[in-house]
């Protein structure tokens, strides 16, 4: 019943959202053209994670009196990923700080997307290391108040951060095309115990895995398992237990989801808004439907995310 | 060969494809020359071309390597094993040629530390320095290339930076390619020899990439288009040329035979043809492939046969010709020309077959006086009538020959005199058989044949016959004789007269020699008182003191027809003879004139002159019955115009020849003489000399004075006296005297007239 309530929820709420979202449409690009002078206060900032491993955020400026978003990439990828830098430029022009950063994974100075067969070190602790540095990197520069924007793996990572404990500047969670880390069709158990077998007789050779969208994630074991234990469960009950406003902006045209995953988010009544015909990446028309819903997403924040 | 000369069509035809295959050997060498310096310049700028593309390789090889080196660098996973390298062999060895860093496993990369130390151990098979060279400028790329045991290998050393701004520097990158390999796969050279490709690097010797395209060898790639140019090229020029070979072969096998054999027939044919050789064979007249030669032979094909037809046709009027040529047209008796050729054929053949030969030479008698008479036509057709007559009474082989006017000849072989007598007689029984009254001449036409022999053991003497039977033929045309004569009998004293050197000389000479003629003077008495009236002038020739008389000389000058120039001599000598005054004073004189003569301007003039001595001598002219006048017109005007000047004219030898009436008719006779055989006549007591006496007084009637010639005999005196004769002239009363033995008789002065006076009515009168 619980779950019918929210997809009626949804349905109405996409429903009676659908004359609003032209206004917003609108209202939005005239944003854009009066925010013209805001959107042009960018950086790129430099962080050492590790000794010799530098990674680099982008930082567009905003209005004070708004929160700071950390916008996070996917699997693998950069800030220049597109879903996250149109979804960033539209933040910032909604008057948005508006941080994004590139995960180094092992990289000095990390620019390009990492290859799957790459030779991949870095574990998910190292990852949500790096979030904490750059909400530690926000908070810096003044903002007390944070929200935490992922998209895909992204998300997963970020909830990662708010489980290991998040800093209080951060206010809320938004999720879009939230995804657990999938392995493909191998056992996950078996993986596990693979993985930990090897962890334990410090065999560090190369382990090639389904990982996500990766036929052949060429990882050590170690690091492998730091992101592979991250399944669905896991990633529901991080959601069921985040330590701040969580919202979730699914398409429901994503085929990289794990069966019946949708269902399972909204059997745990997370705040969630499926976006019609959207893919995993949301890209064309429904660019402005992740904008659109992430800044109503954030409106909240300006007053208590409801619990 | 000179121009001049004509050249054969085959000749020709050799020249045209002699000038063929020069003009295509030419034009083969002229393209194999051209051919030639296109290859050069092809291979000039095959080398040209490869020289480009070996430079564009190895500037395309050196940037690609150059690219391999910048991607290297600013990949993460570079700088990745530069911080963490725990991973690197799996990184050099896979991941920069799965990830396409590297395309090629000529090419291997290796990543050095800060300090040029090699991350790890290089693989066996690599030859990667462990260590950057030294003096390597840190922070720069170089490129070198390096002979290491024969191969050469390319080296790239670049720097790789952890951060964009170029300020950390985590270490170095190097590719090494093995560069020939990388060079010739990197790129398909189409120009290239890249078999031959070397670079001029010793063993150990390291070379700046910037230097490397000086120490290439190289060489270009045959251009297989221009191999397959030069093949296709030259498989075209000798295929052309054989093509032509052939090609000209055949054409002049096949111009040999469809123009040359057919025009060497054809001319063979037209040259027979100009011989005259007309061509009855009948694979000449085979049809020809040639359209054009066909048409020509069959046009000379029939104009052959017509040639033929015309060679025949002018072979047949050349025989008519040939015939007509030997024809007498009006009598269609052989002519003269066929008469000389036979003639003289014959005598040929008788060089081989000696045998008897008789020449007859026929003359019609008194011709030209039927022909004066009758008319032309008439005369031809008598003539047509003779040679017919004659034809039939010849024998079967023998020719009648026309000689000319009435003169016909014939020659009989085989023959003795008397058969050729024989032969002439018979001639003459035909003729006087012919109806010669049908074409209305009532007087007798005849003929007088001449007949000359020769037995076969004279024939030494053949070519006299002509003019034997000539001799005879006039002999048998005295009156009096039978109209036919042998030549040697009966003409034997005209033949001596003829023929006798002493007669005729003299005869030359009197004529030449005035005073040689000497005249005798008969006395012709008037009647009934006998008193000589006048004289009668007869001819004798003085030669050599010997007196040849007419009858000796009178048929040489007949037969060589000089009785105007004897008459002329004549002439001077009655001039002489009546100027010496040795005429009896009042004597009339008469003059024998042949009817030819007085028709002469010359002979007439003389007259006029000698009419001067008529006041003391009247002078009268005798012309002979027998003679012809066949210009009767200007013979009566000369006449007349004689006659105004006193002469008077006497019809000579009255009843011995022809047209007696005619000539008193149409000419002013004043006189008429009787012949002997007339005033014989008178003698006798029969019709005949009733018949002469009534024609005798009818003439005396008719006003004509008489003079009776001949009268030898008192009996025949007295009769002509009887009958009113006005004079009579005879041995009776008188024989030629010279002048000298003229004697003056007495009462010579009133001598008799011896003209009875012209009454006004111009009739004589006793």
């Amino acid at each position: 019943m619980r779950n019918l309530k929210f997809a009626r929820i949804a349905a109405v709420s996409i429903a009676g959202a659908a004359y609003s979202i032209l206004l917003m449409r609108i209202s939005l690009f005239c944003l854009l053209l009066a925010l013209v002078p805001i959107s042009t206060h960018a950086a790129i900032v430099h962080l050492e994670m590790r000794p010799g491993i530098d990674a680099s955020a982008e930082y567009l400026a905003g209005q004070r009196n708004k929160p700071a978003v950390l916008l996070l990439h996917g699997f693998l990828q950069t800030r220049e990923f597109p879903t996250v830098a149109t979804l960033a430029r539209g933040l910032q022009d909604a008057g948005y700080p508006v941080l994004i950063p590139t995960l180094s994974l092992g990289i000095p100075n990390r620019v390009q997307s990492l290859a799957c067969e790459a030779a991949h070190q870095h574990d998910l602790d190292e990852d949500v290391a790096e979030i904490a540095r750059w909400v530690g990197w926000l908070k810096s520069r003044g903002h007390r108040s944070i929200i935490l924007v992922g998209h895909s793996f992204g998300s997963m990572q970020l909830l990662a951060y708010l489980t290991a404990g998040p800093d209080a500047a951060v206010k809320g969670y938004i999720g879009a095309s939230l995804i657990e880390v999938q392995i493909g069709t191998t056992p996950r158990a078996s993986l596990f115990a693979q993985l930990e077998s090897r962890i334990q007789r410090s065999q560090r050779d190369l382990v090639t895995q389904h990982v996500s969208y990766c036929r052949k994630y060429r990882s050590t074991p170690k690091a492998l398992l730091s992101y592979v234990r991250w399944d669905q469960a896991r990633t529901l009950a991080a959601l069921k237990h985040s330590p701040v406003n969580v919202k979730l902006i699914m398409g429901d045209a994503d085929d990289t989801l794990g069966k019946g995953w949708l269902k399972m988010l909204q059997q745990i009544q997370t705040p969630m808004v499926i976006v019609m015909g959207a893919n995993h990446f949301m890209d064309g028309e429904h660019e402005f439907d992740l904008l659109e819903h992430t800044l109503k997403s954030m409106e909240p924040t300006q007053r208590p995310l409801p619990r | 060969m000179k121009w001049s000369e004509s050249i054969s069509i085959r000749q020709i035809a050799l020249a045209f494809v002699t000038g063929l295959l020069v003009l295509v050997s030419l034009i083969g060498g002229f393209a194999a020359y051209q051919t030639r310096a296109v290859t050069r310049s092809l291979e000039q700028h095959s080398r040209e071309a490869a020289q480009s593309e070996l430079a564009a390789g190895v500037e395309r090889l050196l940037a690609q390597t150059e690219d391999f080196a910048n991607n290297l660098a600013h990949w993460d996973e570079t700088r990745q094993q530069l911080v963490t390298p725990e991973y690197y062999t799996y990184w050099r060895d896979q991941r920069v040629y799965e990830s396409g860093m590297l395309n090629s496993h000529f090419a291997r990369a290796a990543l050095y530390t800060r300090d040029g130390t090699l991350l790890a151990p290089r693989p066996a098979k690599t030859r990667l320095p462990s260590k950057l060279p030294a003096g390597l400028p840190l922070r720069q790329t170089i490129s070198w290339l390096s002979n290491e045991a024969g191969t050469i290998a390319l080296y790239h050393a670049f720097p790789v930076y952890g951060d964009e701004r170029r300020q950390t520097l985590l270490g170095h990158g190097m590719i090494r390619i093995d560069f020939m390999p990388a060079l010739v796969r990197q790129a398909k050279f189409h120009f290239t020899d890249t078999s031959n490709l070397k670079l001029a690097l010793e063993p150990g010797e390291t070379l700046a990439a910037s230097q490397l395209f000086s120490r290439l060898n190289f060489g270009a790639r045959p251009d297989p288009d221009q191999l397959r140019f030069q093949t296709i090229l030259s498989r075209t020029l000798l295929a052309l040329f054989v093509l032509l070979l052939s090609a000209s072969l055949l054409g002049f096998v096949a111009y040999n035979r469809l123009l040359v054999r057919p025009l060497g027939r054809l001319t063979q044919d037209i040259d027979a043809m100009q011989h005259g050789h007309f061509s009855h064979n009948p694979s000449r007249s085979q049809p020809m492939r040639i359209s054009e030669l066909e048409n020509i032979r069959r046009s000379l094909h029939d104009y052959q046969l017509q040639l033929r037809e015309l060679h025949g046709s002018l072979e047949h009027q050349n025989r008519e010709f040939h015939s007509q040529a030997r024809q007498d047209a009006l009598t269609g008796s052989h002519n003269r020309r066929a008469y000389e050729e036979d003639w003289e054929n014959f005598r040929q053949q008788l060089k081989t077959a000696p045998q008897g030969v008789a020449f007859l030479l026929f003359d019609c008698d008194r011709f030209k006086t039927i022909n004066d008479t009758y008319g032309h036509a008439k005369g031809d057709r008598v003539l047509t009538i003779v040679a017919d007559a004659l034809v039939m009474a010849l024998r079967a082989n023998d020719r009648l020959y026309r000689l000319g006017g009435d003169e016909f000849a014939t020659f009989l072989s085989h023959t003795t005199p008397a058969q050729a007598k024989q032969i002439a007689q018979r001639c003459q029984s035909l003729l006087e058989a012919s109806a010669f009254s049908d074409l209305g001449i009532s007087e007798p036409v005849g003929i007088s044949i001449g007949i000359a022999f020769c037995a076969a053991d004279q024939l030494v003497h053949i070519d006299e016959l002509p003019k034997q039977a000539d001799i005879a033929m006039y002999t048998a045309k005295q009156p009096g004789r039978s109209r036919i004569a042998l030549y040697g009998e009966d003409t034997e004293r005209a033949a001596q007269a003829l023929v006798a050197s002493r007669e005729t000389s003299a005869l030359f000479q009197a004529l030449a020699t005035p005073g040689m003629v000497e005249l005798h003077y008969q006395p012709i008495h008037g009647l009934p008182g006998r008193k000589v009236a006048y004289y009668e002038a007869l001819a004798r020739i003085r030669y050599n003191g010997e007196l040849i008389m007419p009858g000796a000389f009178l048929p040489v000058v007949s037969s060589r027809r000089l009785e105007t120039e004897f008459d002329l001599a004549v002439l001077h000598q009655v001039d002489a003879d009546l100027s010496s005054q040795r005429m009896p004073p009042g004597s009339g004189v008469s003059i024998n004139l042949s009817a030819q003569s007085i028709s002469r301007p010359e002979i007439v003039s003389l007259l006029l002159e000698l009419s001067r001595h008529g006041t003391r001598h009247p002078l009268m002219l005798e012309i002979t019955e027998t003679s012809l006048i066949t210009q009767m017109i200007e013979v009566r005007t000369y006449l007349d115009l004689l006659h105004t000047v006193n002469y008077r004219i006497a019809m000579d030898d009255f009843g011995t020849g022809y047209s007696p009436l005619r000539y008193l008719v149409d000419l002013p006779v004043d006189v008429v003489k009787f012949d002997i055989s007339l005033v014989n006549k008178l003698g006798q007591d029969n019709r005949a000399g009733q018949v002469v006496a009534d024609f005798a007084r009818m003439m005396k009637d008719a006003g004509y004075a008489l003079v009776a010639e001949g009268v030898e005999t008192e009996t025949v005196l007295q009769k002509v006296e009887s009958l009113g004769f006005a004079h009579v002239q005879g041995y009776l009363l008188g024989r030629p005297v010279p002048l000298s033995q003229l004697t003056v008789q007495p009462g010579a002065a009133g001598m008799g007239a011896p003209y009875p006076p012209l009454g006004e009515d111009g009739s004589v009168f006793a």
